[in-house]
């Protein structure tokens, strides 16, 4: 070869985080590489975990996920348990959406009812969301982290409420989810400061928030390059992995709507438009992905380990 | 004491009268009759700091977000927001509502002391010819009176800048007088006026029996504007250039100013909206222009300047800091005066608070130096998070006030006003923003001309406020980027210092025209890595901390 | 090897003459370090300073143009390797083949459905770059009349891609359209003899980087010289890396031998052609062909290009004005916010999934957040006032009642006193807006006196 080698060497390592899983269920772990996405280079031992949302609540789903959770369930355990089984999804998303006084208003009580119930169906590791509310989240949180019975990720910790969320994951042995408006300043110092309230740096995950496709994609394109970046090149406090939700994937118009014919099949294109999302964010260096769509789940599941040692 | 008469509002301790003019507020009732009291936000009933007591009637003033019920039970009242109703109205000041004397901000640096005097001008009769160099600043007017025959510096004296009422930062004053009629002729009045006070104080304080043959003055760029009689509206506008840079020399007279008249008054040149000749004049007495080593310059003022260079080029930014560093924007926040709290360490057991005062006694509030202790201490002792929230300890004097959770740094019992001083959230916030625009712009410039921050061999530090900072607080807090503590040089009053040096020798003079003409402004609104850079600079010291604990650790101590 | 700007200063004459339109000479070497500024544009400037600013800003990567006119695409031609470094320049190139074997009504049909892959959002028109006539009939002649078809029916321009005869055949009718010439690999040497005397671009393929390196080499030797790689990868990782490193190569380590654009044939039986693509936008493939017509399939992913390619350093704005969302009528709810494009579409989002009607009031803030708008002194008691009455809002609604961004609540009392309208404090984050909006009183909108 006369031309020189495009390889590209960094002196960091992303930690390795490893999310546990439950009786009789696999845990996954991710992070530890030293190059970037989707190269053969450097050490790479863990592929990019993908998990599968699950919303309590009553949002209205989008026609592609209506027409994919058919048939499997209504109570949460029973579709998660059917849909991590059909997809193969290597971790659960709980979001308590249903919690959030405008989606179900459930009460704290019935929200950590429904985690028990979940993490004993359901053996693979979890992670837990919030319902998006402040002052529920407050009372939510505590209460998830004493009814999990197994370490579980609580999403998420910010600026704002990071002594609550910390406090409880520290109090019953779960991580944190970091989470920081996508600015990468923010992400270092949201990490911070859970790192100065004692939480060990193997149970943080970084997410960036994700902006849709359409929505604020490359936003969170160039922050999570730039994040990968910074902890490739030695700075700590970013050498995280990192977790992608494409839950705003699916706010897309384009993603919902059936009215306009020239946009083809809506069933399609609405799992199409997360799938994107998800394939940008990989290129990006996301260790961690969380679909709603069971059929991306698969496909990625599929592509993301074996053909890329 | 007598009654006021009907239609008549009297200030006390003063004990000035004047008619009451309908519709307008007690503040501009305090304006005209020459009473001093405080209004940094310009009378727009933000700051609360208007505070004034009232026996009589009135309306308005009275927001209850602003003043508690026992305030307001008292008889205080804002006077920006309050109108006399009834025209029979007693007004009194407390302390806490008058700016400053005299602040300590005369001391700098000899600017043309290394090389020989040149006479320009001759004694004669027994008459001296003097020259007064000046130093416009935006809260205090500074002056040194220099006998011209022979280059001693025989004076100094300053006084508040009276359009203080109108406005404590430069945009609230342009707002004024945008908004008011008459309302530039009257900022250009009080100036002149303020100016007088000084010359008049320069001349009667010693044995000087001579005549003003030459005046150099070191401003703002929107002051040097009042001051030549341009309008500085142009500022606040796109696209937000000043009217003048260079200012043509003019006779006292045609400045309007009944001091000196005959005499040229040299007008530094600006660089740009915010950022003027004072700035000029403090690179000129930092010598920074003749060095070869890269030098940086920080004005710690509202206007936060920052400049950036050595002899081969030169370039300036404005941050907007804010006046958190100068009382401004903290509530128990005041000028460094008498009853200000200059130094603070907290105990990291019983998390109380141990302070020194300016000329003794019980405090009023803090001063800058205070407030950097303060900040600096609270990280230390943990009391606050390195976002700068404050953090739930068991036994620490917090206290929740109207403007949410407090830090008590003095009790009620052990303050002059008789209320507790408290430093609060938002009043953190304040400091924190200032910090961060000042590291930012720094760092805004080092990146603009590519220079990595090692390159920078020295910091000048300008402004009185440097002359007294704690550096060990300075740098724990991170106020200036992580250098080692011998790498500052506090300057005092590098503008007055400058404005010397410039009457002192015509060679000087022009160093400073020079320095205008090649010096580059850098727009920070326009530089995209200025935000990400002040998000960075939030944190305490900030989110890259390693270079501040090591500087901080290699120098010991606490 | 970039120069900083004081380098780049140390080596003007340092007068300040402004010749260059620029105030001194160190702000016109932060405009050169930018990249946005040239050393011509400096009259005064020594022969040494204009060879090496001249020479430290030849692109690293060359540009190659396919088609003419307004249509005519351009691949390469990029400086960075990550957008947030600067920005990538030309968004990755689509080209939806057509095969010349397919009957008439079929082929027609299948044109038909290429024009029709044309989406708007976001203001801008999105939709395929080209098409590629493939020959699957062998037969020269075929292929030819394919091609002129493809072009009078599609009229975007082409790439041809077959056996040289086939080319050939095709070049004399559509030569001057500038068609991208694709021979297959074995064909490579007598490919670059038929593009370069009618200096047309050319697809040279081998597989892997050692091999392209001698096929482009080749190329250009027989004369062509607007050359385009395919390392013909055999999987999806192949192809990822195999893009990046070409992309390096050029970028990094500046080996003119492989910086040319690239081309990847994603149709064709390639495995996972949409993942192909999805990571082949922002991992530096210039142009790619798949077999899909589908808009399920072209719609995300002309998204994902146009996402990529916006400009980190641009905010993108909408244009200022009235958006009636849902039925919105002269009761119904006015909402201000600033025309920062992610703003707009998250509040509008917003207001459409609390399914109360509202007018969405744009305010045009260059671009900026409602935060840095304010703070710029872009949005402003004053500036909202004249918008209330110059926007022609008050004509649209019987009230005047206007929802302020809670952000800048302190704003309320400025802008009720200069227009007289009453101001509601909406919440601080646009997700909290269905709730608020919900919740409003109908008689918060009834009927102003006039």
């Amino acid at each position: 070869m006369t031309v020189v080698n495009p390889q590209q060497t960094f002196p960091g390592r992303i930690l390795e985080v490893t999310l546990p899983a439950g009786e009789g269920g696999r845990s996954v772990s991710v992070g530890g590489q030293t190059s970037l996405p989707l190269l053969p280079e450097g050490e790479r031992p863990n592929a990019a975990a993908i998990g599968i949302e699950i919303r309590t609540g009553d949002e209205e789903l989008p026609p592609s996920l209506s027409h994919a959770f058919g048939g499997k369930g209504t109570d949460p355990a029973t579709l998660a348990g059917n849909l991590v089984e059909e997809s193969g999804a290597q971790f659960l998303f709980l979001s308590l959406a249903g919690c959030h006084p405008d989606l179900g208003g459930h009460a704290v009580s019935r929200g950590a009812g429904i985690v028990r119930d979940v993490l004993e169906a359901v053996p693979c590791p979890a992670i837990v969301g919030g319902c998006g509310e402040e002052e529920t989240d407050a009372l939510l949180f505590p209460a998830v982290a004493e009814a999990a019975q197994r370490p579980v990720f609580l999403s998420y910790a910010d600026e704002k409420n990071y002594r609550l969320v910390a406090g409880a994951a520290l109090a019953y042995g779960h991580g944190v989810v970091s989470w920081s408006p996508i600015d990468i300043n923010m992400a270092k110092q949201a990490n911070l400061l859970l790192g100065d309230i004692g939480v060990p740096p193997h149970r943080v995950l970084i997410d960036p928030l994700t902006g849709g496709l359409g929505y604020g994609l490359e936003y969170t394109y160039s922050i999570v390059e730039r994040i990968r970046l910074a902890g490739l090149s030695g700075d700590g406090a970013l050498a995280r992995p990192i977790l992608c939700h494409l839950g705003d994937s699916w706010k897309a118009r384009e993603a919902l709507d059936s009215a306009e014919e020239s946009w083809g099949d809506v069933i399609a294109r609405g799992r199409r438009w997360e799938e994107a999302t998800a394939w940008a964010c990989l290129a990006a260096g996301a260790d961690l992905l969380v679909c709603r769509h069971p059929d991306n789940v698969k496909t990625l599941r599929g592509m993301v380990g074996a053909p890329w040692r | 004491m007598s009654e006021p008469k009907p239609g008549t509002l009297r200030f006390l301790p003063e004990d000035v009268s004047l008619p009451v003019a309908p519709g307008e507020t007690i503040l501009c009732h305090a304006i005209r009759a020459g009473v001093p009291l405080l209004s940094p936000c310009g009378g727009e009933g933000r700051c609360g700091k208007c505070r004034v007591i009232i026996s009589g009637e009135s309306t308005g003033g009275d927001d209850p977000g602003v003043l508690s019920e026992a305030d307001l039970s008292a008889g205080v009242r804002l006077a920006c927001r309050c109108h006399p109703s009834s025209g029979k109205l007693t007004v009194t000041v407390p302390p806490g509502s008058r700016p400053a004397r005299l602040a300590a901000y005369l001391e700098g640096r000899d600017v043309a002391g290394d090389e020989p005097f040149l006479p320009l001008h001759a004694a004669t009769g027994g008459r001296r010819p003097l020259g007064v160099a000046l130093d416009l600043g935006t809260s205090t007017l500074a002056g040194a009176l220099i006998d011209l025959s022979d280059g001693r510096l025989i004076a100094r004296a300053a006084a508040d800048n009276p359009q203080m009422p109108c406005g404590e930062d430069l945009i609230s004053r342009i707002v004024y007088g945008e908004e008011h009629e008459g309302g530039f002729a009257l900022l250009r009045q009080l100036l002149a006026a303020g100016v007088e006070k000084v010359i008049a104080a320069l001349l009667g304080s010693g044995p000087a029996e001579g005549e003003i043959v030459e005046v150099t003055a070191a401003g703002n760029t929107v002051i040097t504007h009042i001051l030549f009689g341009a309008s500085p509206a142009p500022i606040r506008h796109p696209p937000y250039q000043p009217v003048l840079r260079e200012y043509p020399v003019r006779t006292g007279k045609e400045l309007g100013s009944l001091a000196a008249p005959s005499a040229p008054w040299r007008l530094f040149p600006s660089l740009g909206g915010f950022v003027g000749g004072d700035i000029v004049a403090g690179v000129l007495a930092s010598g920074m222009h003749r060095e070869d080593g890269v030098c940086l310059l920080f004005d710690v003022g509202t206007n936060g300047e920052v400049a950036l260079g050595n002899r081969e080029f030169l370039m300036v930014c404005s941050s907007s800091a804010g006046p958190a560093f100068e009382g401004g924007e903290v509530a128990c926040g005041m000028r460094a005066y008498p009853g200000a709290i200059e130094s603070a360490r907290i105990d990291p057991e019983t998390l109380a608070a141990e302070w020194t005062v300016i000329g003794g006694g019980k405090p009023l509030g803090i001063c800058g130096s205070g407030i950097l202790d303060l900040c600096a201490e609270m990280f230390r002792t943990g009391l606050i998070d390195r976002a700068g929230q404050f953090v739930p300890r068991p036994g620490a004097p917090f206290t929740e006030t109207v403007r949410g959770r407090a830090f008590v740094v003095a009790s009620a019992e052990r303050s002059a006003t008789g209320s507790a001083i408290c430093f609060a959230a938002p009043d953190l916030k304040s400091v924190l923003r200032t910090k961060a625009a000042l590291c930012a712009a720094a760092e805004s410039l080092l990146a603009a001309v590519g220079l990595p921050r090692d390159a920078v061999e020295r910091v000048y530090i300008a402004g009185g406020f440097g002359n007294f900072l704690d550096l060990r607080s300075a740098l724990s807090l991170g106020l200036f980027p992580p250098f080692p503590l011998e790498t500052y040089v506090p300057l005092g009053n590098a503008s007055l210092a400058g404005a010397i040096g410039a009457i002192r020798s015509r060679r000087r003079w022009r160093e400073a025209l020079s320095i205008a003409a090649g010096a580059t402004y850098h727009d920070l609104s326009s530089d995209a890595g200025f935000m990400e850079a002040f998000q960075r600079a939030l944190f305490i010291p900030h989110t890259d901390e390693e270079s501040y604990r090591k500087i901080l650790a290699s120098q010991g101590g606490r | 090897m970039a120069l900083t700007a004081l380098e780049i200063y140390k080596l003007l004459p340092k007068t300040n003459c402004k010749e260059c339109g620029f105030p001194t000479c160190l702000a016109f070497a932060m405009q050169i370090a930018a990249g946005k500024a040239g050393i011509d544009q400096c009259p005064p400037a020594s022969e040494e300073a204009k060879e090496t600013l001249g020479a430290a800003s030849a692109p690293p990567l060359p540009k190659v143009i396919v088609g003419t006119g307004e249509r005519a695409v351009i691949l390469g031609d990029e400086v960075v390797l990550y957008r947030h470094e600067k920005t990538f320049y030309h968004p990755t190139a689509f080209a939806i083949s057509v095969s010349d074997a397919l009957d008439d009504d079929a082929f027609r049909d299948r044109i038909r459905r290429i024009r029709s892959l044309s989406f708007e959002r976001m203001g801008e028109t999105l939709a395929v770059d080209m098409v590629a006539v493939r020959c699957d009939s062998g037969d020269p002649a075929r292929f030819a009349a394919a091609a002129a078809a493809a072009k009078e029916g599609a009229g975007k321009p082409l790439l041809l891609s077959g056996p040289c005869d086939a080319l050939a055949a095709a070049l004399p009718s559509l030569g001057p359209d500038r068609p991208l010439l694709s021979p297959p690999v074995g064909e490579g040497e007598a490919g670059a003899r038929l593009a370069a005397p009618l200096g047309l671009p050319l697809v040279v393929r081998a597989k892997g980087i050692d091999g392209l390196e001698k096929a482009l080499a080749a190329a250009r030797a027989a004369g062509a010289c607007d050359l385009v790689a395919d390392p013909m990868p055999a999987s999806l990782p192949d192809a990822v890396s195999l893009s990046v490193y070409l992309r390096r190569l050029a970028i990094l380590h500046r080996a003119r031998e492989v910086a040319f654009p690239t081309a990847f044939d994603l149709g064709n039986g390639f495995p996972s052609p949409f993942a192909a693509a999805s990571l082949l936008v922002p991992k530096y493939g210039s142009l790619l062909v798949l077999d899909s017509d589908d808009p399920a399939d072209i719609f995300p992913l002309l998204t994902l290009r146009q996402n990529i390619f916006t400009d980190p350093q641009k905010p993108i704005q909408v244009e200022a004005g009235i958006y009636p969302i849902g039925k919105a009528n002269g009761s119904s709810p006015v909402v201000i916010t600033t025309n920062f494009s992610l703003t707009f579409f998250t509040v509008r989002s917003d207001i459409e999934a609390s399914r109360v009607p509202a007018h969405l009031l744009i305010a045009d803030c260059d671009g900026m957040s409602v935060l840095t708008a304010w703070a710029a002194g872009r949005f402003t008691g004053e500036s909202i006032a004249k918008i209330l009455s110059e926007s022609g809002i008050a004509g649209a609604v019987s009230h005047r009642t206007l929802i302020l961004p809670g952000m800048v609540a302190r704003l309320s009392g400025k802008i009720e006193e200069l227009s007289g309208w009453r101001v509601l404090v909406g919440p601080q984050e646009s997700s909290a807006l269905p709730s608020y909006l919900r919740r409003l009183p109908p008689a918060a909108f009834a009927p102003a006196d006039v």
